[in-house]
């Protein structure tokens, strides 16, 4: 029934030059390398990833996906990745498990409420499924949610959006990395970038511990990592923070919460995977760091919070937790940019705790951008050089800027 | 069934009945036992089916490594019968099978394993694309364990305890309980944590010889006493640890017993040195079949006589791996057991007295043989053994197989604590290559096995953290060192046993079903080292965390030199090391909340209050939503509002002025005295980050203020943009110290000349200034006359320990004009009918000042102050293409307000409503928006979409702000 | 992942107590120098080092003062003694 079993990706020898070099083998890096051989026709493609492919944030998130941004840059972009997820299914023939549960954002004041009517009307305007519902409707949604007086920040309604849902993360990576591979993609796992070469301000080449390689183009994909690679091998800063957010699982259970479930309040958010368990996170420590481990505080408070909205949620237990990097921006969007200040250095980076649900459109756009070297529209107002014109995005009413500045 | 009461390391007590109901029947156990020890007395033999191919499953630990035992116990599922003692009355049923555990109808699962090979769903369920969505229901409904309603009560009490040590020991057994004694011995706040219910480890429940004729287990109860005599040695049994950290510091929970106060309580310990004696488990065996009812770790067996007196079986095959499980099989001979044969992995190394022992019992025992399967289905029946080179077979009969290849250490909590592992060939164990400062190991997790120098290792670990802690160790250490040098060290144990398998029955992962075919098919497709593998095939992700896989699977992937791996590693280690309930984290879940000085005056006139951030505000005073009576009040009359949660600061100091300066976009050398001077403080972004008063009260002493929101971060913001200056000054928070009273309405000047004798006609008194006044004869009020709701209006600042009275007085005086309280939601309509921003509402990230139209606060000519969010200023002052606040009416047919939030539209998204309302003082809706600068213009029309509208929008045009009294002149009163 | 911090006044406490203030960047540029790409380096750029970095807290649950630390990001754990470079707290 299933034929003689073949690896999903091959293990090629590193060449001395390729048509372009992306760094990091996480989600985003598969896309594009993916997008580039299937839709461009560019197979001669090298990823290089420092540990194995899904070792960073792709292999950590809790592979929640949703179309409902805030700004109508962000929009029509998560709700065509929303769409590709059927479409790579059938490409890469391997089941990415995308289970569209939907999805409920809960509000618990007035002034909550009025915020989410920008989303729910913008989304709306763009064709999106959403709506806004009272406390009884979630209520019917979610019957564990304790819609009562007794939590601290009660709730006051939510918005519902049913495309929304669930993707199995890992399947993801691996469903990309055989469809790259096939196409003739070079996956380079346990290989360190050590340098990246600019001459005449153009890329030259990008320097590993198994040899350098010549090549005119170079994607930083590097999540977490993509900061410091980018200031310490091209002396070009980000506005990034890498903070280190952890997310939790419970031992399984049957059916019991058929939605995903979040609070912007109580900077919570659940749902039950597949296999059973109760996903949950997501608190970050608030300090930039490069370390994967979690803390009791956050593990008790999201505890406090979850069983606060969710109060039957108590007689579970904890079973795993787990932290990963997100590369944070002060404005919640991330950095799609290319050819500025240098010419063949392209970035897919800023995604914080939302670069799972957004890999698949990225990967086409930034393929499309790196293929043709124009950059798409769509594409244009995540540029790097919108912070010093004062362009932010507007995911968030306020400023996340992960220092004094606020 | 009979059980074995004489023995003196028997923890269970005869005369203790307790009884539980299992699937309607009742169970007796006694007081001592755990769920699993009275259900095996009282015959269950299969506990539960497994996830994926629902194979019969059994007793197979007794502290929890593997998942057989997860039961609902009084409603709580995917509970572990196993650590869990029993209480009179609990209610006991199994989980996850059709039908019963004996007989699950999802039986026939088992024998469609050859379609569900590792991974078999991400090629399987996908195409046609049809399929997925109906297989999902199906998928959900097999997967999980236990079952929780949503209305679940989770029983119980639950604290929290938060403990600071000079040492913390993690692991209750000889070098444990050594390690503590020797910190405590120096004087030291020492606390040891053990997750039995009792010490001891692996000396408590044997009889075997110690020294001088006394027993381990002699030797256990006495080191106990002596760590009950140190009043510095706090003892917590029944905790198992859950986390390590990196800053030392420890989290466990703890049950407690039956007197206690709690049910478990979370504990979280900051030490300043760590020793980890955590131990060793059973390393399991590979072989086919090697997960059936009757098939146990030797020393689960040994327990289940000598702690519970249960003889697990009649006719017992003991595989070993080490000379732990010969004795174990000769203790159990002793007790009543009948023994078939040992057989023992290792070709020699066994203790001779052991070996005499079984010849002279007549018990087979078989060097270098191991099981190949066993045979039975819901009960073992037989074992084929086979030497390990596979060439002959033997087939045993029995109805109970004690197996293991030896033990391994428990590394889980050193490796969360920082350690690193390498592979020790001699010991075959992941031995410590090196800890952090302030981490020590000790005990059997070291790869010893003699008694003594098990206990001295503790003593050493135990002195080596009391070092840490400051006391001087050296010459004692050198003393101990000798003694070691006497004692034998590491001992040699067997690497990864797996008899000569095909595998596919050979299960690596019991929870989570996962063979070692499984795992060899997961090398196949490309996933090569044990993380990879454990992802693919979820070996180890399932309830017990991967204990019985453990070392397992990665000496299987070294062994196999597939990988690229050059050296055996254990796979990362992550909290929790016990599951933990959420009741436990949660504990007893305290609300908090601030009051206002007045907070009960405001309730009892009828004040819906509600949480505004930290506090507890008024919103409304009666049900009616939009406050329509409460905002003609004030427009015609006179209102009070409690405004007591605004920020109230002093700054002082010969650079007060400076600071000052630094953080206001204003030029606060414009304060004039007795005036105050409004002024806004921005990011570096040039957005708006706060709006308050200045009011010079002296020479380089001022009194400003903030929002509510801001009032705790104010201090912080100032001290942190002067950083570099090094300037004098001194900031006081006064935001608890002074409450607000705010008296609104063209009659406020009637009624507050009523309590003060202080001239408050407008020529002494005008809009803007600032008074020190006394009200009552003699309170002290700071007194403000501002217009933020656009009619006559007074803030007075009064003492928070005189609010009250201040209140009633003020109260009193405004009954003669039918005074009335007024809450947030008037006050949010009375501003905006000013064309006034709330932070936050009418403000967010992509406006600046400027677009916020309050540009005209910024003071430009003062570069040298090198104000904070000045540079954004100048460089956006002129951008175009930016969101701008404006003022807006509807277009007839139009005629109520849109919700706030809505979005304008032409073709794309040009902004959203912030507020908008029904003016009751003008009679039409008026409303804030922001909107691109394009369409900012008077006169421009809109089209406003709201959510549900279905493509019907509203027609609004922009209009000239303020709404209300665009003069300004009520408030100039 | 939780970390100690050393304060200058308080001493070593639970990193929790304490707010990330930024990487050290220096003292205020001036107004007229300040170009956008300037100053959007001063305001938000940062270095994100995987490795030791000057950076800046405050004892927010304890004394309130600003101060400098040297932390290797890699471990997040402060390597060198604090400093204040200028400012004392309120006491």
């Amino acid at each position: 029934m299933f034929g003689k079993r073949k690896r999903l990706w091959n293990t090629p020898s590193l060449q001395s030059s390729y048509d372009a070099v992306i760094v990091g083998g996480g989600l985003h890096g598969l896309a594009t390398a993916y997008f580039l051989a299937s839709r461009h026709g560019m197979t001669n493609v090298a990823i290089v990833e420092k540990r194995y492919i899904g070792f960073g944030g792709s292999g950590r998130n809790t592979a929640i996906v949703r179309a409902n941004q805030r700004t109508q840059e962000n929009l029509p972009l998560y709700k065509e990745a929303l769409e590709l997820w059927p479409v790579l299914t059938r490409e890469l023939d391997f089941n990415l498990m995308f289970y569209n549960c939907g999805n409920l954002n809960l509000a618990h004041s007035e002034a909550a409420l009025k915020a989410m009517r920008i989303q729910v009307a913008s989304a709306q305007y763009h064709g999106i499924d959403i709506h806004l519902v009272d406390a009884e409707e979630c209520k019917k949604l979610v019957p564990l949610l304790d819609i009562s007086d007794r939590p601290r920040y009660p709730i006051a309604g939510g918005m519902f959006h049913p495309p929304g849902g669930i993707v199995r993360h890992d399947a993801v990576v691996w469903g990309l990395a055989k469809g790259a591979s096939r196409l003739g993609v070079h996956i380079h796992q346990g290989t360190e970038v050590t340098g990246i070469e600019v001459r005449g301000g153009r890329i030259a080449s990008v320097e590993t511990d198994r040899g350098r390689i010549h090549t005119p183009r170079v994607l930083n994909a590097a999540g977490g990592y993509s900061a410091d690679l980018s200031s310490r091998f091209l002396d070009l800063p980000l506005p990034i923070s890498p903070l280190t957010i952890q997310a939790m699982v419970t031992q399984p259970l049957k059916p019991l919460l058929d939605h995903v479930i979040s609070s912007g309040a109580y900077h919570v958010y659940a749902n039950q995977t597949l296999k059973g368990e109760i996903a949950t996170g997501a608190h970050m420590d608030p300090w930039p760091n490069y370390t994967t481990g979690t803390s009791a505080r956050y593990i008790k408070h999201q505890a406090e919070a979850v069983t606060e909205l969710m109060p039957c949620l108590k007689g579970l237990k904890f079973m795993r937790t787990w932290a990963g990097l997100a590369d944070m921006t002060p404005d919640m969007a991330p950095i799609m940019d290319g050819n500025d200040p240098v010419e063949g250095y392209y970035m897919d980076c800023g995604w914080g705790y939302f670069g799972f649900k957004s890999c698949t459109v990225a990967g086409k756009y930034m393929a499309e951008l790196m293929a043709t070297g124009e950059c798409p529209p769509i594409l244009k107002p995540f540029s790097l050089r919108r912070f010093e014109q004062h362009r932010l995005m507007g995911e968030t009413a306020a400023l996340m800027e992960y220092s004094a500045n606020n | 069934m009979n059980r074995l009461h004489h023995l003196k390391t028997s923890k269970v007590h005869p005369g203790e009945r307790r009884t539980l109901r299992y699937r309607g029947r009742e169970v007796a156990g006694l007081e001592g036992d755990t769920v699993a020890t009275a259900l095996y007395a009282g015959g269950v033999r299969v506990f539960s089916r497994s996830l994926k191919y629902h194979r019969p499953r059994g007793l197979y630990s007794l502290d929890g490594e593997s998942g057989n035992t997860l039961m609902a116990v009084d409603g709580v599922p995917n509970v572990s019968a196993e650590i869990t003692p029993l209480r009179a009355g609990m209610r006991v049923e199994p989980q996850n099978v059709k039908g019963t555990p004996e007989f699950d109808v999802m039986g026939f699962m088992d024998g469609l394993s050859w379609a569900m090979p590792a991974g078999f769903y991400y090629r399987m369920f996908h195409k046609p694309a049809a399929i997925w969505p109906r297989v999902i229901p199906q998928l959900r409904r097999t997967a999980g364990l236990g079952t929780l309603k949503p209305d679940f009560e989770m029983p119980g009490r639950f604290e929290e305890v938060y403990l600071k040590t000079d040492v913390c020991v993690i692991g209750g057994g000889p070098a444990g309980m050594l390690a503590a004694l020797a910190a405590a011995d120096r004087g030291l706040r020492v606390i040891l944590l053990e997750s039995r219910p009792w010490l001891g480890g692996f000396f408590e429940y044997r009889e075997h010889p110690y020294a001088d004729g006394s027993s381990l287990h002699d030797r256990s109860a006495d080191l106990e006493r002596q760590l009950e005599s140190r009043p510095n040695l706090r003892i917590m049994k029944h905790a198992p640890v859950v986390a390590v950290y990196p800053t030392l510091q420890v989290t466990a929970f703890q049950r407690g017993a039956d007197s206690a106060s709690f049910d478990e309580r979370y504990l979280e310990i900051q030490a300043q040195s760590i020793v980890v004696a955590t131990g060793c488990i059973e390393r399991p065996l590979l072989f086919e079949n090697n997960e059936r009812p009757g098939v146990m770790q030797p020393s689960c067996a040994h327990r289940l006589a000598r702690t519970w007196g249960i003889l697990a079986g009649e006719r017992a095959v003991f595989s070993v791996g080490n000379d732990l499980g010969i004795e174990a099989a000769l203790d159990l001979a002793n007790l009543g057991m009948g023994i078939a044969c040992v057989t023992d992995v290792r070709e020699d190394g066994q203790a001779p007295q052991l070996l005499d022992e079984l010849s002279s019992r007549s018990i087979p025992f078989m060097r270098g043989w191991v099981p190949v399967k066993a045979h039975g289905c819901r009960r073992v029946k037989a074992v084929t053994l086979s030497p390990v080179n596979g060439t002959r077979q033997k087939k045993v009969e029995c109805d109970l197989l004690a197996a293991s290849a030896g033990l391994t250490p428990s590394t889980g909590a050193l490796s969360l604590a920082g350690a690193r592992f390498s592979y020790d060939s001699l010991t075959g164990f992941f031995l410590p290559s090196t800890l952090p400062d302030g981490v020590h190991a000790a005990g059997r997790l070291l790869g010893l096995q003699d008694a003594r120098a098990i206990e001295i290792s503790g003593t050493e670990a135990g002195l080596r953290a009391a070092g840490d802690c400051g006391m001087d160790v050296a010459e004692t250490l050198r003393t101990l060192a000798d003694e070691q040098s006497t004692l034998p060290g590491p001992v040699r144990n067997p690497k990864l046993v797996m008899g000569p398998v095909k595998g596919s029955k050979t299960f690596l992962c019991f929870d989570e079903d996962t063979t070692i075919k499984n795992v060899s098919q997961a090398m196949e497709m490309g996933f090569d080292v044990p993380e990879l593998i454990k992802r693919f095939t979820a070996a180890g992700t399932g309830p017990s965390q991967g204990a019985v896989p453990g070392h397992n699977l990665a000496l299987f992937v070294g062994q196999s030199h597939e990988s690229p791996d050059t050296e055996p590693r254990p796979t990362t280690v992550r909290p929790p090391l016990h599951p933990i309930h959420l009741a436990t984290y949660a504990g007893a879940g305290h609300g908090m909340s601030k009051c206002t000085p007045v907070h009960a005056l405001q309730v009892a006139a009828g004040g819906r209050m509600e949480k505004v951030g930290v506090w507890s505000r008024a919103r409304r005073f009666s049900d009616e939503k939009s406050a329509h009576d409460e905002i003609l009040n004030v427009r015609q009359n006179v209102g009070i509002l409690d405004g007591s949660t605004l920020g109230k600061f002093r700054i002082h100091g010969p650079d007060a002025f400076k600071a000052l300066q630094r953080v206001y976009v204003g030029d606060m050398s414009r304060i004039r005295e007795g005036r105050i001077k409004y002024s806004a403080m921005c990011n570096e972004d040039g957005c708006l980050m706060d709006d308050g008063v200045v009011v010079k009260r002296g020479e380089n002493d001022y009194f400003f203020t903030s929002s509510t929101a801001r009032a705790g971060s104010t201090i912080e913001w100032i001290r942190y943009h002067t950083r570099y200056d090094g300037w004098d000054y001194h900031l006081v928070n006064l935001t608890d110290a002074f409450g607000v009273i705010n008296v609104s309405g063209p009659n406020a000047r009637k009624v507050l000349q009523k309590v003060t004798d202080f001239d408050l006609c407008n020529e002494s008194f005008p809009f803007a200034a600032y008074r020190e006044i006394e009200v009552g004869g003699s309170i002290p009020a700071r007194a403000m006359r501002l217009g933020f709701v656009g009619e006559l209006s007074y803030e007075l600042h009064v003492p928070s320990s005189y609010m009250e009275s201040a209140w009633m007085l003020v109260e009193e005086a405004g009954c003669e004009y039918g005074m009335k309280p007024f809450g947030l939601e008037a006050q949010n309509v009375l501003r905006m009918e000013k064309g006034h921003v709330i932070i936050g509402s009418e403000s967010e990230q992509r406006t600046t000042l400027h677009d916020l139209g309050m540009g005209f606060l910024w003071h430009r000519n003062k570069p040298d102050a090198r104000t904070v969010g000045a540079a954004a200023l100048i460089h956006t002052e002129h951008q175009e293409d930016r969101l701008k606040l404006v003022g807006f009416k509807m277009q007839p047919p139009a005629d109520r307000p849109p919700k706030d939030g809505s979005i304008i539209v032409d073709g794309v998204i040009r902004g959203y409503v912030c507020t908008a309302r029904l003016s009751p003082a003008l009679g039409e809706v008026v409303g804030m928006a922001l909107v691109d600068e394009p369409l900012s213009g008077i006169g421009t029309e809109w089209s406003i979409y709201e959510d549900e509208c279905q493509g019907k929008l509203l027609g609004a045009v922009v209009a000239p702000m303020p709404f209300y009294d665009p003069e300004g002149l009520r408030m100039k009163m | 992942m939780s970390l100690n911090i050393t304060c200058p006044i308080c001493g070593k406490r639970n990193g929790y107590e304490f707010r990330y203030g930024g990487e050290d960047r220096g003292p205020r540029p001036e107004e007229a120098t300040l170009t956008p790409e300037a100053w959007c380096r001063y305001v938000h750029m940062n270095r994100s080092v995987a490795g030791v970095q000057r950076e800046w807290w405050v004892h927010r649950d304890g004394c309130g003062l600003w101060f400098s630390i040297d932390r290797d990001t890699r471990i997040n754990v402060q390597v060198m003694a604090p400093s204040t470079d200028g400012q004392e707290g309120d006491r």
